[in-house]
């Protein structure tokens, strides 16, 4: 074996190839903000309860699949408009949901 | 309240109902006897009465009063009536008319309801039920974003304990071979954080430097989203387990030029079409490794023969077999330049750029399943790592094989530009024009009439000398065709 430590050049860290190119990471954290976004806006628009509480799960979704890098800013923005597309659905239209079937 | 209600009855109910009721009466004489036993009939009625009956006396009193000034006034009279009928509406089945309730209609309403209209039960929406078992649904939903919670800490706290059980178990053999252990690139200085770096709640990236022969070692132990809910629902349809990716990143004089791997057939497959240097130099399919004794599953692909002769030694065949359940790929490549990057035509005009690196991806036992114990069994595989980087090092091809790997590399190269040739010149033409409007521009703007005229030769006679290049050039090649 070599001689070990002391003798080789000390290189630094260099973020792996994938974090300069994101497209190439796994891109769940980045389409569930934006189903997300799109299911509040529909549950807001459309009064759609089933609409938001997709949302919030798909927020949820996005969260939990996050890289560290990625900005908290847009999470909490994506959630905090699913919350507030299912508190707004419930504010017009206090009625329970009811199943599809 | 009570009180009130029924003195403000008393006020408006219209004397023409107690006209219907003073029909009733045939004598007038009547009532002054009716006015001395006035409630003489309210004695056995019901209950109500007796709250009433402070109310009743005073307008007793009145009517009293009323009764000896005026015998014939019915006004006065009808109270007694009013008060009479009010109370003893329960007690009285008395036919009346319907004109008579125009004012008043409730408390008739109350009593004879049950007679005239059936009773027509009305639907109370769900939400003013006031109870819970209604929003079953909501329930539901909130019970499922609990779950999610709960498996997102459980998960993570599982693949942390996983992470830094392996940490444990590598750091001493990480210790004594590299100078550096851990660095997240913040430092000013390349300090050793001796501390996994969290990059995601499932993958922990570990950077390794300080090592004769390799410029550096990345490890990645890329774990299953255990804290995603439905990551760990899809897996229950399709087993899948933690990996270790190890990428050793050589120095140039350290190794020699040749393309290898070895790994699952399924492995192997899938990088040769995704990887750059595999699909380019190793260009049949992967050879099953049953020649040098490596198990079934195990098949290699190799730029040319003297290389797999030359790696499967005595000691690589030993961990290839001994642990052939955790590998499933190992790569040592000079060209390695990462996946197959998707082009757009005419973006390309030069090779992407190559390292020598060496590439180790390690399946964790247990699929899935593991426990902090399991990483104690990935320690030798670290062992092999340190060996292949030191074969990397030592191993040389000889004269024939030198050779052919230059034509190879040649080969590629040539392939290369011959695809982007048409590029290329498309970029010069390009930036030939670009140079030749510019300078139009220049022209144009220049305000002094004389200097542009100066210009403008000078532009001519360069076109001149250009023209004239090329005549000769075409005659010199006419020339030699002959």
């Amino acid at each position: 074996r070599g001689p070990g430590p002391s003798d080789g050049a000390t290189g630094r860290y260099k973020p792996p190839a994938t974090e300069t190119n994101p497209a190439l990471e796994d891109p769940t954290p980045d389409y569930m903000n934006l189903l997300g976004m799109v299911f509040s806006m529909c549950g807001l628009m459309l009064k759609l309860k089933w609409c938001a509480w997709i949302a919030v799960y798909c927020s949820f979704i996005s969260f939990a699949n996050s890289r560290s890098s990625e900005d908290t800013k847009q999470m909490m923005s994506s959630f905090m408009l699913s919350i507030s597309a299912v508190v707004m659905s419930y504010l017009q239209n206090p009625q329970p949901m009811s199943p599809p079937w | 309240m009570k009180n009130l209600y029924i003195f403000i009855a008393l006020l408006f109910i219209p004397w023409s109902f107690a006209l219907a009721k003073y029909d009733e009466f045939e004598d007038g004489d009547d009532i002054m006897e009716y006015d001395d036993n006035d409630f003489a009939e309210f004695e056995d009625v019901s209950e109500d009465m007796v709250t009433e009956s402070p109310q009743r006396i005073i307008t007793t009193e009145d009517d009293e009063e009323e009764a000896t000034v005026e015998l014939e006034g019915q006004d006065e009279n009808q109270e007694d009536f009013d008060d009479a009928d009010a109370q003893e509406g329960d007690t009285e089945s008395e036919p009346y008319d319907d004109e008579e309730f125009e004012g008043y209609e409730e408390k008739p309403d109350a009593s004879h309801s049950k007679n005239k209209d059936p009773i027509t039960i009305v639907n109370v929406p769900a939400h003013l039920q006031n109870s819970w078992e209604s929003y079953y649904m909501e329930i539901l939903m909130v019970t499922g974003l609990l779950a999610y919670i709960m498996n997102y800490i459980i998960g993570k706290n599982k693949n942390n304990r996983l992470a830094h059980a392996w940490f444990n178990t590598h750091r001493e053999l990480l210790e004594s071979n590299f100078a550096l252990v851990g660095d997240d690139g913040t430092n000013k200085e390349a300090t050793s954080t001796g501390k996994l770096n969290q990059e995601n709640e499932h993958i922990y990236n570990l950077w390794c430097s300080g090592r004769v022969c390799c410029e550096g070692m990345l490890i990645q132990l890329k774990f299953l989203k255990r804290q995603d809910l439905l990551n760990v629902l899809a897996r229950m349809m399709r087993p899948a387990s933690d990996q270790v990716q190890i990428k050793v990143t050589m120095n140039d004089e350290d190794m020699d030029t040749y393309v290898f791997a070895v790994g699952t057939r399924k492995a192997l497959v899938r990088l040769q079409k995704e990887m750059q240097d595999l699909s380019e130099f190793c260009s049949d399919k992967p050879k099953s490794g049953a020649k040098y004794g490596l198990p079934d599953s195990l098949a290699i692909l190799s730029e040319m023969g003297e290389v797999t002769e030359g790696m499967m030694d005595a000691k690589m065949i030993h961990f290839l077999t001994h642990y052939a359940d955790k590998i499933e790929s190992v790569q040592f490549s000079d060209q390695f330049s990462g996946p197959k990057l998707m082009q757009e035509e005419g973006q390309l005009t030069k090779l992407p750029e190559t390292k020598k690196t060496l590439l180790f991806t390690f399946n964790v036992p247990g699929s899935g399943n593991t426990s902090p114990k399991d990483m104690e069994s990935l320690l030798p595989l670290m062992s092999m790592v340190i060996y292949c980087i030191d074969k990397a090092k030592k191993f040389r091809l000889n004269r024939e094989g030198k050779q052919k790997a230059d034509k190879n590399r040649a080969r590629v190269e040539e392939n290369f530009l011959k695809l982007t040739h048409v590029q290329r010149q498309e970029a010069a033409q390009s930036r030939r024009e670009e140079k030749k409007r510019a300078e139009k521009e220049r022209i144009m703007n220049e305000e002094d009439p004389e200097k542009q005229r100066r210009l403008e030769e000078a532009a001519l006679r360069r076109e001149q000398k250009k023209l004239e290049k090329k005549q000769m050039k075409m005659k010199q090649i006419k020339v030699k065709a002959m």
